[in-house]
């Protein structure tokens, strides 16, 4: 655990690390070394990618992307205590912009993760090959998982104007 | 030949589930497949956000119809971290007992729908009387058959009631006393070993880098099971064997979930034996309607029936969670794999590759 946070921060600049007691280490880091420091943990063995997620920090006008990895064992394999770590890589993008970079090429199961995000948050990733609804089937000029989104107002507003059965036998 | 595109959606008779799948055929080969999930997207994660921590346990167990209570119990896990509460011993077992009973339940139900879909009508009927006699038990512990909301931050609802334990038994020697001839009419009959062998094979090595989870990997030589990597609850008391097998192919992975039924059994009479006799189920919590969770964030994991779940889950401070995200295991096993996968394949097994790798269209969503 420590050889890894001395390891991370001999190679990059920037970056704050936080151990908690029961094998999670979570990584702060700008948003430009993001691909480097998934590859770079990769190499070490991280290479399962459990998600991609996203808060809407609305009060502070940013999103914070995070980057949840744990390790593989080898094939045939006892285990050891690799496999019980899990790495949090957390950056923060602005949320007018919203836009970052695909890591597809480094993770293949990121794709589907990646198409969630844009639908749901409205970022947007640059290099990502299908970014078409997932899940939603209506347009939202809000994406709905923003913490902006009124659920009870866009009810209202779509589901109002639908006539009652009595004011359509009229 | 011509190139034609099939929408094999759940109107579709050799689909199982509310998914489809943009198939892009020649004859019989596909060419390139299209997932397409969405028809049961609830927005779960969404309402998370405007209920109470406590209020939110109706809306978690229904993220996985088949089994909720794995999903209860990452929930409560979730929770638990954020806010700091230890679960008393007797509590761990009757946790790692409810949900070993919750996999065998899931199981039986995945194989009456495998074997309904290949058309082992009797297998898929016994599976499903099985599954019954489980929910028995469950309805006699919670009130409840499928939505059980059983497992609560800090512990258990309540207790074992009376004789449970006995009777926990006589139906898992029931089911048990029936394995014989599951194995005879479905597990090695040479129709399912036909249907099945080669068929939706992946490596080591690609399950891999797809991200797989649970029999996925497990069916391609590789120990990986959450219970004994990181354990929760009891798993760590008892001993017990993780099953895999080396081909990675539909019958690998079949084979797998019959080994871990089998091996669930053998735990649950382990963890009845290990059981503290006496002893709280729960620590108790505050009250739900005032309760604020110390701001913060957590990542907790857990081994359902289908693979690694996890749950990221931020507070801050207030009375309902920030942001709640479920790494389900179908996620990528439904959406990369199963797109991967099928390229090549012929349309008559598609459910039976997407059964395999036990994808439920729930948890995708969600």
């Amino acid at each position: 655990m420590k050889s890894l946070k001395k390891k991370l921060e001999s190679s990059f600049s920037d970056i704050k690390i936080n151990i908690t007691d029961d094998s999670r280490i979570t990584v702060n880091i700008k948003k430009d070394a993001v691909v480097s420091i998934l590859n770079f943990l990769k190499n070490l063995g991280y290479e399962h990618l459990a998600l991609i997620s996203c808060i809407d920090w609305i009060e502070e006008n940013e999103f914070e992307l995070v980057y949840i990895l744990s390790a593989y064992m080898e094939k045939d394999q006892e285990y050891n205590e690799k496999e019980k770590k899990t790495i949090l890589v957390k950056t923060r993008i602005s949320r007018e912009e919203s836009k970052f970079i695909t890591v597809i090429n480094i993770f293949e199961n990121a794709e589907p993760y990646e198409r969630e995000l844009h639908e749901l948050f409205g970022i947007n990733f640059e290099g990502h090959p299908r970014l078409t609804p997932l899940f939603l089937e209506r347009d939202y000029k809000i994406p709905p998982f923003r913490k902006d989104f009124d659920t009870r107002k866009y009810v209202k507003d779509v589901f109002d104007k639908i006539p009652s059965i009595e004011e359509r036998k009229k | 030949m011509r190139e034609l595109e099939l929408y094999f959606g759940p109107q579709h008779l050799g689909m199982v589930g509310n998914f489809s799948i943009t198939l892009k055929v020649e004859g019989d080969r596909i060419l390139k497949a299209d997932a397409n999930p969405g028809y049961l997207h609830r927005g779960f994660e969404k309402l998370i956000e405007q209920r109470t921590w406590m209020q939110n346990f109706p809306l978690v167990c229904r993220i996985n119809v088949v089994e909720p209570d794995h999903m209860e119990l990452i929930y409560s896990m979730g929770v638990e971290k954020l806010a700091g509460i230890e679960v008393p011993e007797r509590g761990k077992f009757i946790r790692s007992i409810y949900c070993e009973l919750a996999r065998v339940g899931s199981h039986l139900f995945g194989l009456w729908a495998y074997s309904n879909m290949l058309g082992f009508d009797t297998v898929a009927n016994w599976a499903m009387y099985h599954r019954d006699l489980v929910l028995d038990l469950f309805e006699e512990l919670t009130g409840a058959r499928v939505y059980h909301i059983y497992i609560r931050p800090g512990g258990v609802r309540r207790d074992f009631p009376e004789g449970f334990e006995d009777k926990i038994v006589k139906t898992l020697h029931t089911i048990g006393s029936k394995v014989p001839d599951y194995n005879a009419t479905f597990f090695e009959n040479r129709l399912f070993e036909k249907r099945a062998k080669n068929i939706g094979k992946i490596t080591c090595e690609e399950a891999k880098k797809m991200g797989a989870v649970g029999q996925a990997i497990r069916a391609t030589g590789m120990k990986y099971d959450i219970r004994k990597i990181e354990p929760y609850a009891a798993y760590d008391k008892v001993d017990w064997k993780v099953p895999t097998r080396e081909d990675g192919d539909a019958y690998s992975r079949i084979l797998v979930i019959r080994d871990e039924m089998i091996e669930s059994v053998y735990m649950i009479f382990k963890l009845l034996d290990k059981m503290p006799k006496k002893g709280d189920v729960y620590t108790k919590t505050p009250n739900p309607f005032k309760w604020r969770v110390p701001a913060g964030e957590a990542y907790v994991r857990c081994e359902s029936s289908r693979g690694e779940l996890g749950l990221y889950i931020v507070s801050d401070g207030g009375d309902k969670p920030y942001r709640a995200h479920f790494r389900t295991p179908s996620y990528s096993h439904g959406l990369t794999i199963l797109e991967k996968v099928l390229e090549g394949e012929s349309i008559a097994d598609v459910g039976n590759i997407m059964m395999s790798l036990y994808v439920v269209a729930p948890e995708i969503d969600r």
